[in-house]
Parts: structure tokens; sequence; C-alpha cells
């Protein structure tokens, strides 16, 4: 068996102060000067470690404090006064929540696992992956020393095209080809960002990430510089220009690149690897309601890995756009039923936000998936998006340490890790190869509402 | 001269009650001042601190204001009414080093003002310059205005 996987996490504190949900509203003047200040009773010595960030004159007050409103209800002239933050309110947009965000920024920081202690006051079901339920039934049997004791399992996948059968010669030899199989310990790799601040840091800081966790970050063509040249075995090269342009080094040392999806991606495939024969290829393709079509042809030419992206929203193009989640189910049922699944690896990225949008999307049919902002947002990003409209980042990720960055990606990665064991544990499977396509765990919104409603009103 | 001609870096803070779209809409004068403006919204503008107004003198900004909700209007009945006299307090303290003290204003949207951020910041802009460069700019720590 080999070694479990572990990531090591270290706390990575913020560099900015964080926009917390609730902040102090408003001090009134008339402190009486009593003798036991409130403030003195704080638990967490927010008053006694006050600051003020001058870069964006926030109160440490209010990133600190755990809002337990002692000295909000002890205060005896009343002086202190707490509300929402508007703040925190507009953070993101309707995909990207505060809380989504906020969580990712406390996983980052401390690679632990969210757990709110107040219960689940949200609604039970809600528009995409939150329309998906996953069958944690074998959570009522724990085992002898937990998920993350002795108990083994793996979240190891792996990225190219699988052999189907094999060929034995007259000697006992095999003599069918063995496509290159790339492992990776955890079924994420790390997509080309959406948007970001220009140079090189932050481009490093998700390359040190990759390896520091021995997986892969998609990096540009056109982004490799000599700074990025050290981490290529870390790296997927996605060829976004001319491949002729691809120096014949750069792709001897490439374990994976990825082509975009066109009329000649099987013959750049082809060339690519008559220079490499280890090269695993995957070939970028748009999310669509033609997708599955042209995954099925792609298959039959030879493809090995396909890398189905949709927007930011987990949105497919086109008009009526479907959810990543229907989209890639679709694609997983159709090469099912024309028996060819197994031959080919699905990676899926696009509004991948929560740990949980990884397990579901698998649950779906991907064999791992692809993360770009919450990326981002490990490294403080307030998914405002000012640096598109080249305005400076009101965190300067620009200026960001990539050894700072890394750690914050990897404290995410391990929360997310935790998470994904967390609920394979709860499923009982003991492998993330075997959630792939595990629909009859998973119940759907939309199949319920169908199966509970569809009789209603019909006469006769 | 205007404030913009006389190159004067501008700290405003402001009630973020005044426009509930204020982080779009203040994005294109951003984008046109760069580092020269910086906007610091504030759950009411009760929350101010004297000790902000200082730190961003301090920092390198030459003028700072602090635009609240008309008195009386005020979503947490008396921010308004408290920020006055701290901004009053501020007033006090760089008078006392020797700068002006027209340096930190406040004003209470009226009626008349417009109603996003936008607008109301490029008319504090359009007025004329009161003052000069801070004589504290050559010697600012610039720690916000950098940026």
């Amino acid at each position: 068996m080999p070694p479990k996987y572990h990531i090591e996490t270290s706390q990575a504190p913020n560099r900015f102060q964080k926009i917390t949900r609730s902040g102090i509203i408003a001090w009134e003047e008339g402190c009486l000067k009593c003798a036991r200040c409130v403030k003195k009773d704080c638990v967490y010595q927010v008053y006694e470690k006050r600051n003020l960030d001058d870069r964006q004159m926030l109160d440490s007050l209010d990133s600190v404090c755990m809002d337990c409103f002692r000295c909000v209800q002890n205060c005896p002239n009343r002086l202190i006064h707490k509300g929402l933050n508007p703040s925190y309110k507009v953070l993101g947009d309707h995909y990207w929540t505060p809380e989504i965000i906020s969580g990712l920024w406390f996983q980052a920081e401390s690679g632990r696992i969210p757990v709110s202690g107040a219960g689940y006051g949200g609604p039970f079901s809600g528009p995409g992956f939150d329309a998906m339920w996953t069958d944690m039934s074998e959570i009522v049997r724990p085992t002898r020393d937990g998920i993350h004791g002795r108990e083994y399992i793996s979240t190891t996948v792996d990225i190219g095209r699988k052999v189907m059968s094999l060929e034995f010669g007259p000697d006992g030899e095999i003599i069918s080809p063995a496509p290159p199989l790339v492992e990776i310990p955890l079924p994420v790799i790390f997509d080309i960002l959406p948007w970001s601040p220009p140079g090189d840091r932050i481009p490093l800081s998700l390359l040190y990430g990759a390896r520091a966790l021995g997986t892969f970050a998609i990096i540009r063509q056109s982004a490799i510089n000599n700074a990025v040249r050290e981490f290529l075995p870390n790296a997927i090269i996605y060829v976004d220009g001319n491949p002729g342009g691809l120096n014949t080094q750069l792709l001897r040392s490439a374990r994976i690149i990825e082509i975009p999806d066109g009329e000649g991606a099987i013959a750049l495939q082809e060339r690519l690897r008559s220079m490499n024969p280890d090269l695993v290829v995957m070939i970028r393709m748009k999310l669509s309601p033609k997708t599955p079509e042209q995954a099925l042809t792609l298959v039959a030419q030879g493809a090995e890995v396909l890398h189905l992206v949709a927007d930011e929203y987990g949105l497919e193009e086109g008009k009526d756009p479907l959810f990543i989640k229907e989209r890639l189910k679709e694609v997983h049922l159709y090469l099912v039923n024309k028996g060819i699944r197994d031959q080919i690896t699905l990676l899926g990225g696009g509004g991948i936000a929560m740990a949980e949008h990884m397990a579901k999307l698998i649950i779906c049919g991907a064999d791992a998936i692809s993360i770009d902002i919450p990326l981002l947002a490990a490294m403080e990003c307030r998914v405002c998006r000012r640096c598109k409209e080249g305005i400076s980042c009101p965190v300067e990720l620009d200026d960001v340490d990539p050894v700072w960055g890394s750690l914050r990606i990897v404290n995410l990665m391990a929360a997310w890790h935790s998470q994904l064991l967390e609920i394979l544990g709860a499923m009982g499977i003991r492998e993330a190869r075997r959630l792939r396509g595990e629909m009859g765990r998973a119940m759907f919104f939309e199949d319920l509402e169908r199966e509970i409603f569809a009789t209603m009103g019909k006469r006769g | 001269m205007d404030q913009r001609t006389a190159g004067l870096n501008i700290a405003i803070f402001f009630c973020q009650q005044l426009d509930v779209n204020q982080d779009k809409n203040r994005r294109s004068l951003e984008k046109e001042l760069g580092p020269r403006i910086r906007f610091f919204p504030l759950p009411c503008s009760g929350r101010i601190d004297p000790l902000h107004l200082l730190r961003a003198l301090e920092s390198g900004a030459d003028m700072v204001y602090l635009i609240a909700c008309p008195e009386g209007a005020c979503r947490y009945r008396e921010g308004n009414l408290r920020a006055k006299k701290r901004v009053r307090y501020a007033q006090q303290l760089i008078e006392e080093i020797g700068l002006e003290g027209v340096r930190i204003e406040m004003i209470n949207r009226t009626a008349e003002m417009p109603d996003d951020i936008d607008a109301i910041a490029r008319e504090l802009l359009a007025r004329d310059a009161k003052v000069s460069i801070s004589p504290v700019r050559s010697n600012a720590i610039l720690s916000f205005m950098q940026k």
C-alpha cells in the first residue's frame, strides 16, 4: 500500500484585515469610566490588541471579534453597537457569495474545515450544486480509529487514457501499447485564472502550491518564463499560441500538456506525442449542448483527457445554459451508454467554489476537477474583479509573496482534502476513483420533485 | 484651481447607506485618478474615529472628507451627529500642529446633491482647492496613497 497522502498545514495569517459579517456600527460618547470596563473582560482580548490598518482604514476590532456580544450586552451605558457590515454584504456576487468567500479565507488561513456551531439556518435546496444531496448512510458506522487515522481512504486519481484490455505475446509479454498515465494524489488541478492582477507572483504561488501538493497548475504557453521553468514537472502547459513555438526541451520535460479543442486537436495531440511519447495531452473544451457528441467523436479518434470548462458561474455556453453538473452528468452517461466512458479521463471545471462541489462534480461523472477562483480567494481575493477593470487590487495581490501564497493554497487544499475524506467516509467509499459517476448514491432535487409531484394534478 | 488640477490627494470616508451600489459606482473615478483618490466606506458615519482622519492625513492625503447622511436621517439615529463632533475634534488637533483645519471636512448630503458616490466625489473634486499640497506629504509614509 502506498504511503498515506497527508497535507501538512501551517497557520498563514492574513495580510489584510478580513471583512467580517458584523462590525461595530457606532461608539457613543459618554463613557462612565467605570472601574470594570467590559473591554477588559473580552475573552478574545479584542480591545487590548486593537489596531488600525491604514491601507484600508479597517479596525481590528471588527476582524478579530468573534461576535459573542458580551461587550454589547454588559456595557452599563450601552455604548457599543454592533450590526451587519454592509461591506460584507457586497462581497463577490450572486454565485460567489460572502459566505463562500469568507469560508475560503478561513480555510486558507488555518487549513481547517469550517464548522458552524449554531446549526444550519438556510434553505434545504437551491440552484446548482445545492440541488444535490449525497448519501451519507455510512456515517452511522464510524471506523475504529477514524478516517484520518489508520483507515485508508485514497483520493488518488489517474489522468490519461485507460487501457480496456491487455494483449499478450507468445512469451507472455504485454504487447498492447500502454498510453502514458499521470497519477495525482488529490482530484484537483489548478486552472488558468479567469482574471488576476498582472505579474509573475500569482502564477508562481500556484506552481509552488501544486508542487507541494503533488498536483498540477495549468500555465499558458505565453506565460512561460525562466521563473516558471523550474516548476515544469508540476505545470500543464496550455498551448494558446503557435504550437511550433514550444521548444523541444520544454516538451520533453513536460508531463501533461493542454491544447484547445478544434479541428486539428487530435492531429496536434499526435504531433506532440511523437516528440514526447510519455506526454499526456488534455483537450480543453468549452461546455455546451454539443459537448456529449463532440466528446464521443474525440474519444473515438483517440483523445485521452477531456477538460470540460464552464464559466465562472458554472454555466455552459449558449442560450439558456445548463449548469455544469447537469451537462457533465449528460456527457458521462452518454459515454457510459456508448461503452467508452472508461477509456478516457474527464476533468470538469468552472463554478467550483466549495469542497462539496468537488465531490458532487465527481459524482456527476468527472474523474477530477479544476479550480480557479478559490485559489485567488485563498490569497485573500475579494472577488471584486477590480483588476479586470485595471483598478488596483484592494488586497495588493500583485505583490503577494509566492511562498505565503502557496502556504494559503496548500491550507485550502488540505481543508478540501479533509472534507473529501469526510464525504467518502460517510458514503462508505474508500477511493475517490470509485466515487466517479456514483449517481445512485446521490439525490437530485429535480428528480425528487418529478417523482413526488409529477402525478399530481393529473386526471384519470 | 479645482482640487483635481491642484494635484491633491483625496481620502473620502463615507456612509454606505448613502449609496448601496457604492462599490461599483466609485470604480470609474478610482480608475481615472488611481492612487490619488481613496474611498473608505463606513457602515455608518458614526463609526468614524478621529484616528481614521488623522491617519489618512499622515499617510499622504491632502484633503480628507467625511460624507454622511442628512442630519436627522441617520439609520442609527445619531451616527452623523457623533461624527460631526469627532470631525471637529480632529480639526482642532491638526490645527494645534499647524495644519489647516479645513483639510478635514464633513459633508452632510442634501436633497440637491446626487445620490451616487461617484457624482458626489466629482462635485467635491470640482471645488476650488482651499489648501495646497500637504506639508506632511513630503515626509508621509504614503502607505495608502502608494497603491
